[in-house]
């Protein structure tokens, strides 16, 4: 029997689920770089701006400092010139004071406006520093090809009637140092301009100053003049060579670069975007006071973001790592899942196969019912509802010679030693009373068998009844079992003597006891499955329940169908534990009353044998019945009665037989009844009819051909009389 | 009951007329007592007229059965009713004979 389930589904996640949850892994991770960089992205923004800002400062404090030296090198000599205006002899001196006695400052004059002085209608003085050697020597600027009156820094302080910062210049001694001077207008008493005092200063440090700012290390510092003029640049061919209005011209982003001089040039602070040779970039400017220069950092967002794109690179890379990672472990969980459900189709497979065992195990029970359609005197029925797990209750009946033999029992424990266990004690339930008629002798063999070869501890709580079917009378024999329930009009016990369950101390003597079962009374056997089978909530379905639903009067079958729904109701979701096992046996009055009676009476003396013959056809002509079957009749009453009147007696002593016939509609019943020594031919040993002539004994054929002729016989003694009851069916 | 014994060279034939209940068995018991003691060759049983047979009947089938064979003879049991056949089949005794 191949009972194996083949499921091709059980390959662990599909292909489909797996690859979704690849994508979405992976889609989750993108959108978390991408948030973390535009977040990112704006914090590096708001950084380079500060920082740019703050250098920007930085650099202007510092020009301004030189500045403002140069200026009041210039302004502190202002009064001196004023009162050497009135002593024009000594006028060469005042250049020479500012340069000795201000560092910044390489050159100054005082250049009188032409014609002030009738005298010397040219005059300028110029005090010049040695870079090198810090000597000062006096020159003049009145010369012919100078013509300092048309000087810038001549003119424009003259235009504006006050202090003027001169566009940056190279020296024109032809040195490459950029030089910016400082001019401030000196008025006579008359309040009329009459000179112009003068402050050269270097500006070789600006490009140093300059080139110190580094906020990236790709940035370009810039410092352009009032008018544009390109200052400080890292490209040195456009230094004092290029103004930023015609380097804009030839700019592939002309409006944004306009857009950032006309705000340097307006003397604005700020940044803007700004696409020079390809890439984009960022320019920070930010005025310098008084001078009108205007500094400015350029910035390649390129290098701006390249720690954001390094980092953005190293999250690439850890997603990649992370959903290779992902895919290793689904393959691995895949495999895990196939290992799992390798285990559980075992698993499965084991579970079929003691569900089998379970199949096995009921079978063994008679399962027909009604188990005796031919019985009016009997409505029986039993069943196992046997829990999920294969579990160990048993029952068992059956009826020989007139008698009812029945057993329930529960074996400990659960699953297949359980079930095992039932199913020997079936056996021996059979086997021991295939000879036995009382159920104590029963239940001993039964235990002693059993705790012989006991190792595993295993017990059965075990009843045992024998009924006998023409008198109520009930002998039985508990082990260890709950004491069956009586059903008459109310309900009650059976008293039962607790003895000890089969299987636990050889050689124990387990008690009989006996009762009357009288017309219409129930018997209720049952494990522990029904009074202890459980709720949700752990409680118990009780006799008390049990009760409850046995007083509606109903049929045995009824009986046991009300009381599985009440338990099922009952437990509800909970899961069955226990087998549940109930057998009703319902003890009705026979329906078919003897029509007629006869009886004969013989002594025990063998002539009177023939009697029996003259006996029988009176019966057989009364029933109409056929020659071979009222043959029959006599041979078994026969057997019967000489039996009695060969051994019943002891010899030479007179003894009657008494021979009662019942005629029914449908069957005959035959009782010997005698008053001789017990003797019950019912256990007489069966013949073995395959055994050789030779090994076959000369006796019992007697009670043989009685039981093979008859349907049912039952021995019993009563009253120091034995009876011996056939029942021939028509 | 009636019982007639015939013998024709090593062949005996009993003839069985009417009951072999239990009471007629001792008569029937006796009067074989002596076939019995000589059963070397072949006993046949005709059963023709014999109406019943009850378990004594039967025992002194099988005692013949017996005692022949012990002796080297054999029983052969000869024209057998359906009952009886039957109360035969019964007690495994048609394995027992051999049946004509």
């Amino acid at each position: 029997m191949n009972i194996e389930k083949k499921d091709t589904k059980t390959d662990g996640i599909s292909m489909r689920a797996r690859l979704m949850l690849v994508i979405v892994a992976t889609l989750t991770l993108e959108a978390t770089a991408i948030i973390q960089f535009v977040f990112a992205q704006r914090e590096i923004k708001q950084e380079a701006s500060l920082r740019a800002e703050s250098e920007l400062k930085s650099a202007e404090n510092k020009i301004m400092d030189i500045v403002n030296q140069a200026e009041a090198a210039v302004h502190n000599n202002i009064w001196i010139a004023e009162w050497c205006l009135e002593n024009p002899d000594s006028l060469t001196r005042i250049p020479q004071l500012v340069v000795s006695k201000n560092p910044v400052v390489v050159g100054s004059t005082i250049a009188l406006v032409p014609g002030y002085l009738e005298k010397k209608p040219l005059y300028a003085p110029y005090a010049a520093k040695d870079l090198n050697t810090g000597e000062i020597k006096m020159l003049s600027l009145a010369t012919e090809e100078y013509d300092y009156p048309s000087s810038e820094w001549f003119t424009k302080p003259m235009e504006l009637n006050d202090s003027y910062w001169s566009e940056p210049y190279f020296d024109e001694n032809g040195s490459d140092i950029l030089m910016t001077t400082y001019s401030v207008p000196v008025k006579d008493k008359d309040g009329k301009v009459a000179a112009i005092l003068t402050a050269d200063i270097s500006l070789d440090w600006l490009t140093e100053l300059m080139q110190d700012i580094k906020v990236y290390p790709h940035a370009v510092n810039m410092v352009i003049s009032n008018s544009g003029q390109i200052m400080v640049c890292p490209v040195e061919t456009l230094v004092m060579q290029t103004n930023v209005n015609e380097f804009a011209l030839g700019s592939e982003d002309y409006e944004a670069l306009n857009q950032v001089n006309q705000a340097m040039l307006s003397g604005q602070a700020g940044e803007l975007p700004v696409r020079y040779k390809g890439q984009l970039n960022r320019v920070y400017f930010a005025p310098v006071e008084k001078t009108g220069w205007s500094l400015s950092i350029v910035l390649p967002e390129k290098e701006l973001y390249s720690g954001v794109r390094r980092i953005g690179m190293i999250v690439k890379l850890l997603q990649l790592l992370g959903v290779a990672m992902l895919i290793v472990i689904l393959r691995i969980a895949t495999k895990n899942q196939a290992r799992y459900h390798k285990i559980n189709e075992q698993k499965e497979k084991m579970e079929n196969e003691i569900h089998i065992a379970s199949k096995i195990q009921m079978a063994m029970i008679p399962k027909t019912f009604p188990p005796f359609p031919d019985r009016t005197d009997l409505d029986f029925a039993a069943a196992i509802v046997p829990a999920k797990q294969v579990g160990g209750d048993l029952y068992d009946f059956f009826i020989r010679d007139e008698k009812l033999y029945f057993c329930i029992g529960d074996v400990s424990g659960k699953g297949i030693p359980a079930s095992l266990v039932m199913a020997v004690t079936r056996s021996l339930f059979r086997a021991s009373s295939a000879h036995e008629t009382n159920p104590q002798r029963i239940v001993t063999a039964m235990n002693d068998t059993m705790t012989e070869s006991n190792d595993n501890n295993m017990f059965v709580t075990f009843f045992c009844g024998v009924l006998n079917l023409a008198t109520g009378h009930l002998h039985y024999c508990n082990a260890g079992h709950n004491p069956p329930l009586i059903l008459t009009d109310d309900i009650r016990l059976l008293p039962v003597e607790p003895n000890i369950p089969l299987g636990i101390l050889h050689g124990f003597s387990y008690n009989e006891q006996e009762t009357d079962l009288h017309y219409d009374e129930s018997l209720l056997l049952y494990t522990d499955g029904l009074t202890e089978a459980e709720d949700m909530q752990a409680q118990l379905f009780g006799l008390d329940r049990v009760e409850a639903v046995l007083r509606t009067r109903r049929s045995s079958q009824n009986h046991l169908e009300a009381l599985e729904s009440a338990v099922t109701e009952f437990v509800g979701e909970a899961p069955q534990s226990d087998d549940l096992t109930m057998l009703f046996i319902h003890y009705l009055p026979k329906e078919d009353a003897p029509l007629q009676e006869r009886h004969l009476v013989l002594h025990n003396d063998i002539q009177q044998i023939p009697q029996l013959a003259t006996f029988v056809e009176d019966i057989a002509q009364e029933k109409q019945l056929g020659q071979s079957l009222a043959m029959g009749i006599n041979l078994a009453l026969e057997e019967a009665v000489s039996n009695v009147i060969m051994y019943a007696y002891p010899k030479e002593t007179d003894g009657l037989v008494d021979v009662e016939a019942y005629l029914r509609k449908d069957s005959l019943e035959f009782v010997i009844v005698d008053s001789g020594i017990p003797f019950d031919p019912t256990k007489a040993p069966e013949v073995d009819l395959n055994a050789s002539a030779e090994e076959r004994p000369i006796g019992g054929l007697g009670i043989h051909l009685v039981r093979e002729l008859m349907d049912s016989v039952g021995y019993e003694r009563k009253d120091h009389k034995n009876y011996l009851k056939m029942i021939k069916k028509l | 009951m009636e019982v007639i014994i015939e013998k024709q060279n090593d062949v005996v034939t009993v003839f069985l007329k009417g009951r072999l209940d239990t009471l007629a068995s001792q008569e029937v018991s006796q009067k074989l007592e002596g076939l019995a003691e000589n059963a070397s060759g072949t006993i046949i049983m005709d059963c023709t007229e014999m109406s019943y047979i009850s378990s004594s009947g039967l025992r002194i089938f099988l005692a013949l059965r017996k005692a022949a064979s012990e002796k080297g003879g054999k029983v052969i049991v000869r024209n057998i009713s359906n009952d009886i056949r039957s109360v035969f089949m019964m007690t495994g005794f048609l394995n027992l004979f051999q049946i004509q």
